[in-house]
């Protein structure tokens, strides 16, 4: 309990931080060599229960080589991987961080805990991530750096419960969206019920003084809008424009404005 | 010494297996957590603080690596820990199925533990996750690897000496 007590209230967080940061990249390697191992693993096994079949079919499918070379570049996978920097590329273009200095990453991994939504990244402290930094992926914003270790980083999601952002919509309408811990949609808080706001509109990041997030990134789509008579507020859900599952790529904008 | 070292390296083996195949054994989006069943076994082989020492090292090592509050998996890991070795005895030891039973329940419990202390120290959306999946994916799958688990903290915890001499009391 001291040491809950003592890391929730920062007098010792830079020393778990420590300790989290020297963990970080002792089994950053450790995860990527059992992951790599745990694949051609799994193909051996599969291979061997089904090798009867496969000798008898080895023939057959020597001869659709050739045709499935043509089509390979269009494979689902690729495609989707095209698709995802195509996105992440259109977001660069965005003029509110065309000017940032932004850090591509890869996703190593994703919701290490059942009760928090998170990424981990291959870019750390010695790539000038910063806690505090936000992370946009294919489509938009996809979250903001909560831990920065030396060669690694921890990313919130949006959708993680703990998660809360400030955004514009419509007619400079300003709302905060926040993350509801067990499904994929974020709801908008104190919205009054006389903003306009109608389903499929979409929220960008407001930019406001003391925001957590640059100006002008897509975050989501309204997708539901209710509002009860006699009530102050309005019910409003939203669906991020970002995947937040099956996450392959992202960057980091290293904004001045950010926490850190 | 040889005790200690032996059960450092099946809390670092635990801890890298949790981080890489059963994480990615997700049901129904949720990843099963082995970390609590170090300290369900150990409690079960060797008492109440084995069970206690184990879940408190298990667990503030995998809060090395858990965006969660730091602390909180070894605090809940040293109270199952030593709830199931006070509560089981020998009985558990003994009785063919009964660290399956112990550890569905007990697994079931970590969880339920890990979102109220959670909450209390300022988490309260943990109570808005799907306790109820995560305490059953949890629960099975440590009850089905509860066996094993008891026969590597027995090898961990037990030297040939203090096996022959009855374990823990």
């Amino acid at each position: 309990m001291s040491i809950i007590t003592l890391d929730e209230t920062g007098k010792a967080s830079v020393l778990t931080t420590g300790a989290k940061s020297v963990a970080s990249d002792i089994y950053s390697p450790l995860r990527s060599g059992v992951n790599g191992l745990i694949d051609p693993i799994g193909r051996f096994f599969a291979g061997a229960v089904n090798y009867g079949s496969l000798q008898r079919e080895n023939e057959k499918l020597r001869s659709q080589i050739d045709a499935l070379e043509t089509t390979h570049a269009q494979t689902a996978a690729a495609k989707r991987q095209y698709s995802e920097l195509e996105k992440l590329l259109a977001i660069n273009r965005l003029p509110s961080i065309s000017g940032l200095d932004v850090v591509p990453a890869q996703v190593t991994a994703q919701d290490i805990s059942d009760f928090a939504s998170t990424i981990t990244i291959d870019k750390g402290r010695t790539s000038g991530v910063a806690i505090g930094d936000a992370v946009v992926g294919p489509g938009g914003l996809v979250g903001q750096v909560t831990e920065a270790f030396h060669g690694a980083a921890q990313v919130r999601l949006l959708t993680d419960g703990k998660s809360t952002v400030g955004v514009s919509f419509g007619n400079h309408e300003v709302a905060t969206l926040a993350g509801v811990q067990s499904g994929s949609t974020l709801r908008a808080e104190d919205l009054s019920s006389t903003t306009a706001v109608s389903v499929g509109e979409l929220m960008y990041t407001s930019g406001l003084a003391g925001a957590q997030f640059p100006p002008g990134i897509p975050v989501a789509r309204v997708t539901s809008v209710h509002s009860v008579v006699g009530a102050a507020n309005k019910q409003v859900t939203a669906k991020p424009l970002a995947a937040m599952s099956g996450l392959s790529y992202v960057e980091v904008l290293i904004w001045s404005g950010s926490s850190s | 010494m040889r005790v200690a070292l032996r059960t450092i390296f099946v809390i670092a083996i635990a801890l890298l297996l949790q981080n890489t195949i059963i994480l990615e054994l997700r049901i129904d989006g949720v990843s099963p957590d082995i970390m609590y069943l170090l300290p369900i076994a150990a409690g079960i082989v060797g008492g109440p603080v084995d069970g206690a020492v184990v879940g408190f090292l298990g667990g503030l090592a995998a809060d090395l690596l858990l965006p969660t509050p730091f602390g909180l998996t070894a605090l809940v890991g040293t109270l199952v820990g030593f709830a199931v070795g006070a509560a089981s005895g020998s009985v558990a030891r003994q009785v063919r199925g009964l660290p399956s039973a112990v550890a569905l329940v007990t697994s079931v419990i970590a969880v339920m533990l890990y979102a109220m202390l959670g909450a209390l120290i300022g988490q309260s959306q943990f109570l808005h996750a799907n306790l109820a999946v995560i305490a059953v994916v949890v629960g099975v799958v440590n009850a089905v690897l509860a066996g094993p688990a008891v026969w590597v903290l027995r090898w961990a915890l037990m030297p040939p000496a203090r096996v022959r001499d009855g374990a823990a009391r």
